[in-house]
């Protein structure tokens, strides 16, 4: 259960938004949505504890998540706008070491499939520098996988993606949610899901 | 028992990476070989002088190379997010740091204990200077490796002027120069206060380095 009361932030004097409350309990999806600059990426750094709000708490069941960092870290995966695999390493190596930096139990005939779904099996000794920018998005959307976190905090899914992978996407979020996982994201595209919930940060700006 | 995975991914990785750009060491070390011909070459060949200087020159030298590791640190984990990542796996900065700081103690200046001797060959130094040479490296260089890393993270937001990192880390690295140097012009007698006092700066700097660059790295995140 995530809960944000009041956030708001300012950068060089401008209010990027104000007083946003925000909750999301499992099975819950929320899209926010809105044009350039509007702030969607700095609310999912600010919910991802990269970026301090000006005003207002966020709070993971029940608790601050600045109190209990770790405590939160450990529910939670977050796909950056930027992308952290390696440049230099090949697939199969950024994602070992995934598995071993999250201590991931994922098994490797799992794995397989995951990389055969996303027709990255045959790139697995490629460096990363060397797929196009959609392979390494799903390169990077691996990560959802080998994590196995209850909460997914998503800045721009879909950017790169073939409709095929954009399906497949969809298919993994609704699986998530099935299994009582919470979905945050942050798109121009609007998926067809169930029960999603639209926040459009423009009504959140200066006023 | 993650925290444990967490520590031997990172180390995993940096093995990688570092093995990937080995031709990155191969530069400071020829910056290193490089350098001391240019002395050569430009005070001419006077055995008594370079008994003198050479010491000095290797010193010097080995600062200067010190500076070209400065954007292996943190510059390219701090950009595509990795920092934070490391972060969200439950290891705190600070540990980050300390993992680091030995990956690149490891892989920067081991090597310099291979090409220490040959460049004294170069310069006519004594046989007994060679081992104090060595020994004051070894515990030289993870001081410099320590600076460093403080000069690191404190330029991860600055773009512009980043000439100012090897500025900090010459002015850092003076009291290292100083002591390593004096160690081997010292009588027999001081060596060894000398030494307990190079020591004292390497626990300083090992103790307060993952402090330090944990909070400028806090920082430029927040700032990012």
């Amino acid at each position: 259960m995530l809960l944000a009361n009041n956030l708001s932030f300012r950068r060089e004097n401008q209010t990027i938004f104000n007083s946003l409350d925000l909750s999301l309990s499992p099975k819950k999806i929320i899209h926010l949505y809105g044009n350039n600059g509007v702030g969607k990426t700095t609310l999912i750094k600010i919910l991802a504890d990269v970026l301090n709000s000006d005003s207002g708490e966020i709070y993971w069941n029940g608790k601050n998540i600045k109190k209990n960092t770790y405590e939160y870290f450990s529910n939670l995966t977050y796909i950056m706008d930027s992308n952290t695999s390696n440049n230099q390493m090949s697939v199969i190596e950024n994602i070992n070491y995934w598995t071993k930096l999250f201590s991931s139990n994922i098994k490797s005939t799992e794995l397989e499939s995951v990389l055969k779904m996303l027709f990255l099996n045959t790139k697995k000794d490629i460096k990363a520098e060397n797929l196009s920018r959609g392979e390494i998005k799903k390169l990077e959307l691996i990560r959802l996988v080998i994590e196995k976190k209850k909460f997914w905090l998503l800045d721009e899914p879909y950017s790169g993606l073939d409709n095929d992978s954009i399906v497949l996407i969809n298919e993994t979020f609704r699986n998530h949610l099935n299994s009582n996982g919470m979905i945050i994201f942050a798109s121009h595209y609007c998926p067809e899901i169930p029960n999603i919930e639209t926040i459009d940060l423009a009504k959140y700006a200066n006023n | 028992m993650q925290i444990i995975n967490s520590i031997t991914a990172l180390f995993y990785k940096e093995y990688k990476i570092a093995y990937k750009n080995l031709y990155d060491i191969l530069t400071i070390i020829l910056f290193f070989l490089l350098g001391i011909f240019i002395f050569v070459f430009s005070i001419g060949p006077n055995e008594e002088i370079f008994q003198q200087i050479g010491i000095g020159i290797i010193w010097t030298l080995l600062l200067l190379s010190n500076n070209l590791s400065i954007k292996r640190f943190y510059q390219n984990d701090f950009k595509d997010g990795n920092l934070h990542l490391l972060h969200m796996s439950g290891m705190s900065y600070e540990l980050i740091v300390l993992v680091k700081l030995i990956t690149n103690w490891f892989f920067l200046q081991i090597p310099f204990f291979i090409f220490i001797p040959i460049a004294c060959l170069m310069l006519n130094i004594q046989n007994d200077n060679i081992y104090l040479i060595l020994l004051t490296f070894l515990i030289g260089s993870p001081i410099l490796t320590s600076i460093a890393s403080i000069s690191g993270s404190l330029n991860l937001l600055n773009n512009r002027n980043i000439e100012i990192a090897s500025i900090i880390v010459m002015l850092l690295s003076i009291p290292v120069i100083i002591f390593s140097f004096g160690i081997i012009k010292a009588p027999p007698e001081l060596i060894k206060p000398q030494l307990s006092f190079l020591i004292g700066i390497l626990l300083l700097f090992v103790s307060i380095t993952p402090w330090i660059c944990a909070a400028c790295i806090k920082i430029a995140i927040r700032n990012s």
